[in-house]
């Protein structure tokens, strides 16, 4: 992840044109010379500083170094708005400005007696009549008792007012961004809490609150003053979130667009973080870059991935982490890393937009569906062919024998009736079913005269089934076959399990009329299939096909 | 009268026949009942029939390729069906009447009417004519047709295009079913009237139909007086 990090001068107008306006240095900061020991004549612009070191001290622990460094103010400031000067110094100090004590952070040479004073970042205001353009020095006398080893050089000079303002109207942007994070931290929770099946939400969250935290350790600064011996901690919060951060989105994306091999290449990534993360620690900033040009780096070979196997949504991601390199070019590191996740959030909410849409239309089909498929149920015994043939043999019955025909109505009354018990469930006991079968034989009888037999085998009555299906399937047996010679026709249910799941055969022991294969599916196979599908989804298959015997349909259910 | 039964119910067909010899009683020659296509269709093509009592959906399959050969056939065609919706489609095809179940003897008897001539009056106009061409049946849109000349037991239909086909059903049969459009105008002749251009006495008091192409077409002197009446 390419950066150039040091035009961090003042920031404007930062996430919402993404655009960095610097203004124009006010100085120039030359060679800056150091020298353990404590003489107050060093802080005198004409002090002779020839045999001084251009190096950084080189210190024990609590003792006073002095830093000299030539200072040429390009403008004078305009009257009323003083110039402040900002050292980027461990340690507490002592800021002389062409002489003369100009502000104190702390008690440099006193902090092993007196407890730790002053902050960070100081910032002070240079006198307006010392400010004129032309050479000046800065002398700092400072010690770092806490951490000898470093020693700071630079300083930033402009604007009192910009400078202290500049970090702030930055650190109210980017909270902005933190409290997008955070509410999106307890949404993705929240969704998760909903779907515990849902581990990418739960990860995203994560994230989005590591972000969240991450942000708050960055810019916290601008607004808590923190002694320097406490710096570190901040550092090290932002090192280990950092780290979480680089784990975490390539291990949500890896979930989203999976791969082959997809742990190994995780545990692989993981150890290379790892690796960054220990090696070079004290560099906070070096490695926090190194892991996030990992995590980049990762992500883009899954996206990229994604996007090659026609992944949904992987196409967007790709973009944004493009789009998030660019933005990394243009911006600093610090920024760029929020500005390219919220990027990255943002397409997830998109992506997440489109799912629920999908859900949506796919709830909503399945209403239709289940209306369409009640319908059809209610239809079965008032669709004309089997309403009016049934009629039309009813009243032959009852014009030619009375009693029998009375028999016909109580059938047909029976077939009604659990037509109407079972008219708007989705699964009924297989004894319901098998019941329903049983009255319609019996009305099929009373109109073709022919002896329907009905036997089954391995029944489980526990078990359910969608309602009305082997009633079709026994339907069709009906219609497309004639009686064998005893003009009979029989049909056997049977029921088996095994480790795979659930098997009902009907079979029909007569002679088919219908061909094996006629290619178009009748209405009552289509009935059949769309009531599985609602109740298992995609888990079962249907045989139905011409046997020796006559028909055979074969439901498998897998569990 | 030699009459067919298509149905695959075998309560309804006992009770069709019943009706049927009922209705007719002496006039029944043979009644015969089928209950699949493939037997059916075998038996209308090796049996000289009157009349086939149909039923357009056997053993789940539709009945309606059964029916064009049934209507090329030199019999009447009439439907009982449990699908009232297949009414029109059925009299477009050329069937002689069309009978919903459920249904009584007086609805039958009535249908029978129609083929003894009594009921003439035909609530639904027929759009083709189906011929036997080559083991095939082809189905002539009923615009085609200018003039109908009957020979024996089967008919000629004269068309548009000049060509003429044979049709298994006689004169009179026709006459059945196309009396809203053609008029029989001569013992041998069916017109449609669309077609009269205008009417012609020859000498010896013959008359003839002028059609709009110039085709004369002889009309019967008990006819003259009828025509007229309708044309002008």
């Amino acid at each position: 992840m390419s950066h150039k990090a040091f035009f961090r001068f003042h920031w404007i107008g930062l996430t919402l044109l993404i655009t960095a306006c610097a203004d124009d240095p006010v100085f120039i900061e030359h060679q800056t010379l150091s020298r353990v020991g404590d003489q107050m004549e060093w802080a005198t612009q004409n002090h002779d500083d020839k045999d001084w070191d251009k190096k950084k001290a080189k210190l024990q622990g609590g003792e006073i170094y002095w830093t000299r460094t030539k200072i040429d103010i390009l403008k004078a400031p305009e009257p009323l708005h003083p110039y402040g000067i900002r050292p980027y110094v461990y340690g507490e100090y002592e800021v002389f400005w062409d002489g003369i004590l100009i502000g104190r952070n702390g008690n440099p040479g006193r902090e092993e007696t007196l407890p730790p004073e002053g902050e960070m970042f100081a910032t002070f205001i240079l006198p307006t009549h010392l400010t004129q353009e032309g050479e000046h020095l800065l002398a700092i006398r400072s010690s770092v008792y806490y951490f000898p080893d470093h020693v700071g050089m630079r300083v930033d000079i402009n604007h009192y007012d910009d400078l202290l303002t500049g970090r702030l109207i930055e650190t109210s942007y980017m909270h902005i961004l933190a409290g997008a994070f955070l509410i999106a931290a307890f949404y993705f929770l929240f969704l998760f809490l909903n779907d515990k099946r849902a581990y990418p939400m739960l990860i995203f969250s994560v994230s989005c609150f590591l972000f969240f935290l991450l942000n708050l350790a960055e810019f916290i600064n601008t607004y808590l003053s923190i002694h320097y011996s406490l710096h570190h901690i901040r550092l090290e919060i932002i090192g280990i979130l950092t780290f979480g951060i680089s784990f975490l989105i390539p291990l949500y994306l890896s979930m989203q667009f999976p791969f082959p091999r997809r742990k190994a290449f995780l545990i692989i990534y993981a150890g290379i973080l790892l690796f960054i993360f220990m090696v070079k620690h004290d560099l906070f900033d070096f490695t926090a870059r190194n892991m996030a040009l990992s995590m980049w780096l990762f992500c883009f070979g899954i996206a990229t991935h994604g996007a090659l196997r026609k992944k949904h949504g992987a196409p967007l991601v790709l973009l944004v982490l493009l789009l998030s390199l660019l933005i990394n070019f243009v911006i600093s590191f610090d920024i760029g890393l929020y500005v390219g996740f919220s990027l990255i959030l943002l397409s997830m909410f998109y992506l997440l937009s489109i799912r629920i849409r999908q859900q949506r239309i796919a709830y909503e089909n399945s209403l239709v569906q289940s209306t369409r498929l009640r319908l059809e149920l209610l239809k079965k015994n008032i669709q004309p062919h089997f309403l009016m043939n049934t009629l039309t043999s009813l009243i032959d019955w009852v014009e030619e024998a009375p009693k029998k025909g009375a028999l016909f109505i109580e059938a047909l009354a029976n077939e009604f009736d659990l037509l109407n018990q079972i008219e708007n469930q989705t699964l009924i006991p297989i004894t319901q079913e098998i019941a329903l079968c049983r009255t319609h034989m019996e009305i099929m009888a009373f109109r073709k005269e022919v002896n329907y037999f009905w036997e089954e085998e391995g029944i489980d009555p526990v078990e359910k089934i969608p309602p009305a299906i082997l009633h079709t399937l026994l339907e069709n047996g009906i219609t497309h076959s004639l009686p064998a010679e005893d003009n009979s026709v029989r049909f056997k249910l049977s029921y088996e399990t095994n480790n795979k799941g659930k098997r009902y055969t009907l079979q029909t022991f007569a002679f088919n009329v219908r061909e094996g294969k006629s290619g178009e599916e009748g209405t009552g196979l289509k009935y059949v299939k769309a009531r599985l599908r609602e109740s298992y989804q995609s888990n079962w298959d249907l045989v139905s096909e011409p046997a020796d015997h006559g028909w055979k349909n074969i439901i498998n259910i897998y569990s | 009268m030699n009459i067919l039964v298509i149905e695959d119910e075998m309560r309804i067909a006992k009770r069709i026949e019943r009706m049927t010899k009922d209705i007719l009683g002496s006039r029944l020659q043979s009644l015969t009942h089928i209950g699949t296509l493939n037997e059916a269709l075998n038996f209308v093509s090796n049996n000289p029939l009157d009349l086939v009592l149909l039923d357009l959906n056997l053993n789940g399959e539709s009945g309606f390729d059964l029916l064009s050969t049934a209507i090329s056939g030199s019999f009447h065609t009439i439907i009982i069906s449990a699908y009232k919706e297949q009414a029109i489609t059925a009299f477009e095809y050329g069937v002689l009447d069309f009978v919903p179940k459920p249904f009584n003897q007086e609805r039958l008897e009535a249908a029978f009417g129609r083929l003894t001539g009594k009921e003439k009056s035909q609530t639904h106009s027929v759009k083709f004519l189906a011929v036997r061409k080559r083991q095939r049946i082809h189905l002539i849109p009923i615009e085609e047709v200018l003039y109908i000349k009957g020979a024996g037991s089967y008919s000629e239909l004269f068309l548009v295009d000049g060509t003429k086909e044979l049709h298994d059903k006689s004169l009179e049969k026709l006459e059945q079913l196309l009396s809203d459009s053609f008029e029989r105008v001569h013992k041998s002749f069916l017109v449609k009237m669309s077609e009269v251009k205008g009417l012609n006495v020859r000498s010896g008091s013959k008359y003839e139909a002028e059609l709009k192409n110039g085709a004369l077409i002889p009309v019967g002197r008990t006819r003259v007086k009828d025509l007229k009446g309708k044309w002008v």
